[in-house]
């Protein structure tokens, strides 16, 4: 930071991208930032409404400390580090550097109350040490629409719902509640050769077409009740998941805490009906909707 | 699956989705891997969908292999013919409509 260059911008920052006072200990000289090192980056998790700044015995990825970094009403939750992505070919680590993401932008949602979670591999270029001073100038330039965002989202929270539907349960309902498909069935079971045959045929295909709409109809009614009880909705693809039923809706849910028993509700009476289930993720920090 | 609301704590496969895919993307030159963050996230995604764990992945379900196979349990109780190849046009995507909202 004495490059005569860089002076004044340097003097400005320099409170950002050196060490404060109270956490020097957290500082080794390695890791203060050298002018011209293109190693620096800034790693950050999320954005929140809050006056805070420095440490805040957080735990990041691969143990790094967490820091806020403050500009106004705003702060964003960072660690410091190469400014290189991260990646691996190894599952499990990639699996802890997630869950250390999470569990940051999550303390900082609970504490908060409202958390822009950033997406994962998010790090703010360094440029000779200058991390921190870019991140405090994008947090003061993109002001109006993060506080924005910040204040639709506050209380809320994001439910992940996915409906599950065993197909068999359908087909069996449907064919019971079809006298014509009753007949067909006689026939499959006790008619002549071609009978059989042909009667397989119809009854499967009436089967198929049948238990379609049944579980269209299911889903599109609880979707619509299931809709009313949430600030905002995503429609997600459904997932395949070895072993279990089928996944028929798959929805990411923002919801207050003022409309959850409402939400509750109608998860109970869906898991009620024969052949489907339900299952929540949540309360989780709005990732689905910043 | 009874108690929708004693459902255990996200999954790992709940938090890769929204961690490595959804957040606010900082649409700025300060970004290391500017816009393409995304790659980011699908280069380690592929790392995590090669355990076998994780083979349900972002997989889209055939949902016309579903309806088949639970029509043909109740089929089950009728004798064995040789009814062949199932056949038909695919049945359309159950969420197909409700894209919209």
């Amino acid at each position: 930071m004495s490059s005569a260059g860089d002076g004044p911008q340097a003097l400005a920052g320099s409170s950002s991208a050196g060490c404060p006072a109270q956490d020097a200990a957290d500082c080794p000289s390695s890791r203060v930032p050298k002018l011209g090192d293109p190693t620096e980056g800034c790693y950050v998790y999320c954005v929140g409404r809050a006056k805070e700044e420095g440490a805040l015995g957080l735990t990041g990825i691969d143990g790094k400390k967490v820091r806020a970094l403050g500009v106004g009403d705003l702060c964003a939750l960072v660690h410091d580090g190469a400014s290189k992505p991260y990646s691996s070919r190894d599952p499990k680590v990639v699996a802890d550097w997630v869950l250390a993401h999470h569990h940051v932008v999550e303390a900082a949602w609970r504490r908060w109350g409202a958390v822009l979670p950033i997406t994962f591999n998010t790090i703010i270029a360094g440029d000779g040490g200058k991390a921190h001073e870019n991140l405090r100038r994008w947090l003061q330039d993109e002001r109006e629409r993060l506080e924005g965002r910040l204040h639709a989202l506050h209380n809320l929270a994001e439910y992940g719902v996915q409906v599950f539907c065993d197909p068999g349960v359908i087909a069996r309902e449907v064919a019971d509640a079809n006298p014509e498909l009753h007949a067909l069935r006689e026939r499959a079971i006790s008619g002549s050769r071609g009978a059989v045959y042909l009667s397989r045929r119809q009854l499967e295909r009436a089967l198929q077409r049948d238990s379609q709409v049944r579980i269209s109809q299911e889903v599109e009614a609880f979707y619509r009740r299931v809709t009313s009880c949430m600030a905002r909705v995503h429609v997600e693809p459904v997932k395949d998941a070895p072993g279990e039923r089928p996944m028929v809706m798959n929805l990411a849910c923002l919801v207050s805490r003022e409309q959850y028993p409402g939400l509750e509700a109608e998860l109970h009476q869906m898991s009620a009906r024969e052949g489907f289930s339900v299952r929540l993720v949540g309360p989780l920090p709005p990732y689905s909707f910043c | 699956m009874g108690d929708p609301v004693a459902a255990p704590p996200a999954t790992l496969v709940d938090l890769l989705d929204r961690v490595l895919d959804r957040g606010l993307l900082i649409n700025a030159d300060i970004v290391i891997c500017l816009a393409g963050v995304p790659l980011i996230g699908i280069t380690l995604r592929a790392a995590v969908a090669g355990m076998e764990t994780m083979v349900e992945y972002g997989l889209m379900r055939d949902w016309d292999q579903t309806i088949r196979a639970g029509s043909a349990r109740v089929l089950e109780g009728c004798t064995a013919v040789a009814w062949g190849e199932t056949s038909g046009t695919p049945a359309p995507h159950l969420q197909a409509g409700l894209e919209d909202q």
